[in-house]
């Protein structure tokens, strides 16, 4: 590592500033002020960004995970008695409809009250980040919400009342049928259908067909991909090197999203994991990436920001740990770069899969 | 918490800041001369007094808590109580309103709006000019444009859309909810026959907006196609020119390759040798990655005896990027060169090199 300091003293000597971080992600699970108002629906991604954040720096230590866990479950949609709210199970990203706070079933009638996939999956991530063996989840009714919110094109809604729908909900979905070790919860070639007509002209993925190639949906398709174990079925090696290409092409000196756009912070992950899962990461440039992410970096209070002197956010400061994770910074911990959790929560969750299948009943691994 | 900023849209954050809380409230209320009315809390409110309110349940230990205003929790124990029991009014209707001013991206309050608006057979029109405004203020939520999207089904009147993005892509040429919603608008309702001048007006402005050129193919690809050959010769033209006003434009030579590739860059009679002439004046690590790919291409065409030339001057091409053109990619070009000579180059005498990269990188297979 020596070499690489003093190789870092052409550029500004930026220090890492781990402890920084910690207390950025702590502060993150406590109290936000009134301005971050238009989080509360996605609550639940917040707590995965922080939990998350901090499982890389190695800094779980500080949390307190039973309560944490309790309130995660808390957030479940649980079956109601006669089972007729199945479709709409999930979890959910807050209270923010006033269910009152549980941790167990059965559910209670409400007009309004679902999952979201995004929360189901952050909220999956965020147990096995906290050490839970997710038998408090009920994989029945998950899978069973899953199901209602694919379309025919082979998309997925948020939300069974319905919501836009496109490639980041399907990422969600493979993620959830990934982590549950079950892919009833949707139709694999339908949303490889969508994943492939979402590849554009020039060798990136929209958010759906026809649409702008994009580093975040790029990242979704690709590791959609690799979670269904059918990224080289579902893609030609032609296929594949321009895609590699695409991506490539995308560090200015950290990366962008999208050509002619400036560079974030952010696809440092988005787009660095997707070379990752690509095997050509290696051939990127290491210290330009690192640069840029601690130019963005707030020395005062902690995280990161997209760009340098913006404010920080809890989802670029995750992401920001994430990239620098990628190109091996001393002292984090490695990331699974298509489950977009650490390899340490992620053999967490090996050993829970492996516990399901010797379980003489064949447990809730259903199909595989 | 200085500096932790939200993930949502500035202007939301201008409004919150100008917004009363309920300390100022009191304030103004002694210097208001002209206004003697002051603002009331639902739970004041004679009119509501039938409805039981109902605060958010986060249980002993919230994580990730939003300190919300009195006004704000206000609205929203309202808001949860409509809810609750799927009221169905005028007043719910007006609530959602103020809910929204709150919280914009609160999809259960977009989501319950709409079936208000159906449910009390509301004027979609006025819908329109209201959601309009909204997405003025907040141009990068999915909701509201979710929301318009159904309004203009219901109404199953696209007339207002086209102008009406175009003016919000004046504000933000890259706006991606916008182009999303363009291109919806335009399959759905087949609005094609303007849209070409539309992004060649928008690339007038801006040569360098990869959105106008993704949605340049869009409208191609979706009306004539790029099988007539006097529409390829056309958009090579095109691009060529683009290329000269500005030759550092990744979108443009992004455009050409994308719409050749599947043909065969080699293939096409005279492009070699236009893009090989613009190399001298117009440069770019674009160009040189083109002139690449055609090599590559010609390789897999051509025989064994042509193959040592062309390899030949692929490798310079990978060298030229590697050691000055394009150097952040450095370590790519130096792999794609290798790739390329273990392919091709069984007739070539081994250079010493840098190190083989792992067998498993892929690259090395057979062409498919």
């Amino acid at each position: 590592m020596a070499e690489e300091e003093s190789h870092l003293e052409e550029f500004e000597q930026i220090d890492f500033l781990r402890d920084r971080h910690v207390r950025f992600f702590r502060r993150t699970l406590q109290v936000l002020p009134e301005r971050y108002a238009s989080l509360e629906t996605t609550r639940l991604t917040i707590i995965f960004f922080a939990l998350s954040g901090l499982d890389v720096l190695d800094a779980l230590d500080v949390i307190d995970r039973n309560t944490m866990i309790d309130w995660i479950y808390s957030l479940q949609v649980m079956p109601t008695e006669d089972e007729s709210n199945l479709s709409r199970c999930g979890f959910r990203g807050s209270s923010h409809i006033g269910i009152p706070y549980s941790m167990k079933g059965p559910g209670v009638f409400h007009p309004y009250d679902s999952g979201h996939v995004a929360m189901t999956y952050t909220g999956l991530c965020s147990l096995l980040i906290l050490g839970d063996d997710l038998s408090r989840v009920n994989k029945k009714a998950c899978l069973a919400g899953l199901r209602a919110l694919q379309l025919e094109d082979g998309s997925f809604y948020a939300v069974p009342e319905g919501s836009e729908n496109d490639i980041r909900f399907i990422y969600c979905a493979a993620s959830i049928c990934y982590i549950l070790d079950d892919w009833s919860g949707m139709d694999i070639e339908k949303a490889i259908d969508y994943i492939r007509g979402s590849l554009t002209y020039d060798n990136g993925f929209g958010q759906g067909a026809g649409r702008e190639s994009h580093g975040g949906w790029t990242y979704c398709a690709i590791a959609s991909l690799c979670l269904m174990g059918r990224l080289e079925e579902a893609l030609s090696q032609r296929e594949l090197d321009r895609i590699r290409r695409w991506c490539v092409m995308r560090q200015q000196n950290g990366f962008h999203g999208r050509p002619n756009k400036p560079v974030d912070t952010c696809y440092s992950f988005w787009v660095g994991a997707t070379l990752e899962l690509l095997n050509v990461f290696q051939y990127t440039n290491f210290d330009k990436n690192r640069s840029f992410i601690l130019s963005t970096q707030d020395w005062l209070v902690g995280g990161f920001a997209k760009w340098p002197d913006s404010h920080p956010d809890p989802l670029h400061a995750y992401l920001g740990l994430c990239g620098l994770s990628l190109i091996g910074e001393p002292d984090l911990r490695k990331v699974h770069p298509a489950l977009n959790i650490t390899q340490r929560a992620f053999e967490h969750l090996q050993q829970l899969q492996q516990t399901w299948r010797d379980s003489s009943d064949g447990g809730c691994s259903g199909q595989h | 918490m200085s500096g932790l900023e939200e993930t949502s849209n500035d202007l939301l954050k201008v409004k919150r800041d100008q917004e009363l809380d309920a300390d100022a409230d009191e304030e103004l209320e002694d210097d208001f001369l002209v206004d003697s009315t002051r603002y009331l809390f639902y739970r004041e409110r004679k009119e509501w007094a039938d409805l039981e309110p109902v605060p958010q349940d986060d249980g002993p230990n919230p994580v990730v808590k939003i300190a919300y205003s009195e006004k704000f929790s206000d609205v929203f124990d309202y808001f949860r109580a409509l809810l609750k029991t799927d009221e169905r009014s005028e007043r719910a209707l007006a609530l959602t309103a103020e809910a929204i001013e709150l919280n914009a991206a609160n999809y259960t309050v977009w989501h319950y709006r709409r079936v208000l608006l159906q449910s009390l057979s509301k004027d979609l029109r006025e819908e329109m000019r209201y959601i309009t405004d909204i997405i003025e203020e907040q141009p990068k939520n999915y909701q509201v444009w979710h929301h318009r999207r159904m309004v203009v089904e219901w109404l199953n009147d696209p007339s207002k859309e086209l102008d009406f993005i175009a003016d919000i892509l004046s504000q933000d040429a890259k706006n991606y909810h916008a182009w999303q919603h363009r291109q919806w608008v335009i399959q759905e309702y087949k609005l094609w026959d303007n849209e070409l001048e539309f992004v060649e007006t928008l690339l007038e402005e801006d040569v360098r907006n990869n959105s106008a050129w993704n949605q340049r193919h869009f409208v191609i690809s979706q009306t004539t196609g790029f099988s007539d050959p006097v529409v390829v010769e056309r958009e090579i033209q095109y691009c060529l020119n683009q290329i000269k006003k500005a030759p550092h434009n990744e979108s443009a030579w992004n455009y050409l390759k994308g719409m050749l590739q599947d043909r065969g860059l080699s293939t096409q009679p005279g492009l070699l040798e236009r893009v090989q002439e613009l190399k001298e004046t117009h440069c770019s690590p674009y160009l040189l990655a083109f002139l690449f790919d055609c090599y590559e291409d010609a390789l897999e065409n051509s025989t064994e005896e042509e193959q040592k030339g062309t390899l030949e001057m692929a490798l310079e091409i990978c060298q030229l990027l590697a050691e000055e053109k394009d150097t952040i990619r450095r370590e790519y070009w130096r792999f794609l060169g290798r790739s390329l000579k273990k392919k091709y180059g069984n007739f070539v005498e081994p250079t010493a090199d840098a190190q083989e990269p792992p067998a498993s990188v892929p690259g090395h297979q057979e062409s498919s």
